[in-house]
């Protein structure tokens, strides 16, 4: 058997979901235990609901590893997709609403027309593109405001930076997301 | 049969906002059941979820090495006793009438006609169901075939998504799925087309002015 250093993230949740490994699970643990806790005390939770979210997290990820698909997500979104709804429901006390994927009144992609559908896999690059072609102030002020649920005027205190500066990086962020992909909308 | 898809989407930072878990609970309500008819969306959604993966993975762990050990034990000592919390309940009601898509059916937990509708101007209606969190209000309007609904100010952001039935603005046509998303600040108006009545979810942010 290889040792756990050797396996890949991927083949850390195929274990935990295959053969209940421990091991395995004590790996991502000490992987992303630390990121979740991160990701909730930036987004303002206190240390000890941030130690919970970590724990509520994890247990998630040892019993619903079965539900993790590669070719959908990588191991890191898919425990961000986790760590988020967890965070919506325990700390926010809000229910996050979601499709249901086996609702009789979702549009399937396979109902699409071939060519839409190419347009699908298409619009996911051209978007990871633009996401990646913004500037690193652009870049960063869209993760503080929105994965990290800051106000504009706490970006400007922390970066030290003009609230109008934060402000224009904004606007000219999501400018460019929507003109990148706006000859989807016509 | 060829599915057709919606023409009038949220604003790329809805998704955004959406994906990122930022978004609030009632926006999220509009958005997620968009996305049940809009696999364009949905796509988006995933891609800015493999962004926040990205800002995931870069975060740093202080490796305190001591805490983080106990918390592991804390953890692998729940492992065989660890259940999931119950699923999002979903709505069982025959579905009659026009199809509303979850998660919004849930949340009706009617038929989409079965509420009481307080008119506000001729033919036009809201329904006496609402949703509300820390920041927008949501509800149903309901206007009669070729129906205005009177010219109205909004200080705050407004947006409706069609459920049934089709209407027009100054912006565009708007049939099932598709979102309107009104920017704040402007005098807007709303008028049903002809076919049958336009029932849309509703949201606003702040005090609607009718002029
Ligand atoms: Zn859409």
């Amino acid at each position: 058997m290889t040792s756990v250093a050797d396996r890949t993230n991927e083949e850390l949740v195929s274990a935990i979901a295959v053969d209940r490994d421990r091991t395995a699970f004590a790996a991502l643990f000490r992987q992303y235990g630390p990121k979740i806790e991160s990701y909730a005390l930036r987004n303002g939770a206190g240390r000890a609901a941030a130690e919970e979210l970590v724990q509520d997290v994890m247990l998630t990820v040892w019993l619903r590893a079965d539900s993790f698909n590669p070719a959908l997500a990588s191991v890191g979104t898919w425990i961000f997709t986790i760590a988020r709804n967890r965070r919506i429901d325990r700390i926010r006390k809000e229910t996050r609403p979601e499709i249901d994927p086996n609702d009789p009144a979702l549009l399937p992609v396979a109902d699409l027309p071939p060519d839409r559908v190419l347009e699908l896999s298409e619009d996911r690059r051209i978007l990871s593109v633009a996401m990646n072609s913004l500037s690193p102030e652009q870049s960063e002020v869209l993760r503080l405001s929105y994965f990290e649920g800051k106000t504009q005027t706490e970006i400007a205190e922390e970066r030290n930076i003009p609230l109008g500066t934060v402000k224009t990086r904004m606007r000219l962020a999501l400018g460019h997301l929507k003109r990148t992909l706006q000859p989807r909308m016509v | 049969m060829v599915a057709v898809l919606p023409n009038q989407h949220p604003e790329e930072e809805r998704l955004l906002a959406y994906a990122t878990g930022s978004l609030g609970e009632v926006k999220s309500l509009l958005v997620a059941t968009h996305l049940a008819l809009c696999p364009l969306c949905r796509a988006s959604v995933e891609a800015y979820e493999a962004e926040c993966g990205g800002w995931f993975d870069g975060l740093g762990g202080g490796a305190e090495d001591d805490r983080w050990s106990a918390m592991l034990a804390a953890c692998d000592a729940r492992l065989d006793t660890a259940v999931l919390p119950p699923p999002a309940p979903r709505s069982t009601l025959p579905m009659t009438g026009p199809l509303v898509p979850e998660p919004l059916r849930g949340r009706l937990g009617r038929p989409l006609f079965d509420f009481g509708w307080n008119e506000i101007a001729p033919a036009v209606w809201l329904s006496d169901w609402t949703v509300k969190d820390a920041q927008t209000t949501g509800c149903l309007l309901r206007m009669g075939p070729g129906a205005p609904v009177p010219p109205h100010h909004h200080s705050a952001n407004e947006m409706l998504l069609v459920l049934t039935g089709a209407f027009h603005d100054e912006y565009g046509h708007y049939r099932v799925g598709d979102v309107a998303d009104i920017p704040a600040d402007t005098d807007h108006y709303a008028v049903a087309e002809h076919g049958g009545d336009c029932v849309c979810l509703f949201l606003l942010d702040g005090e609607i002015r009718f002029l």
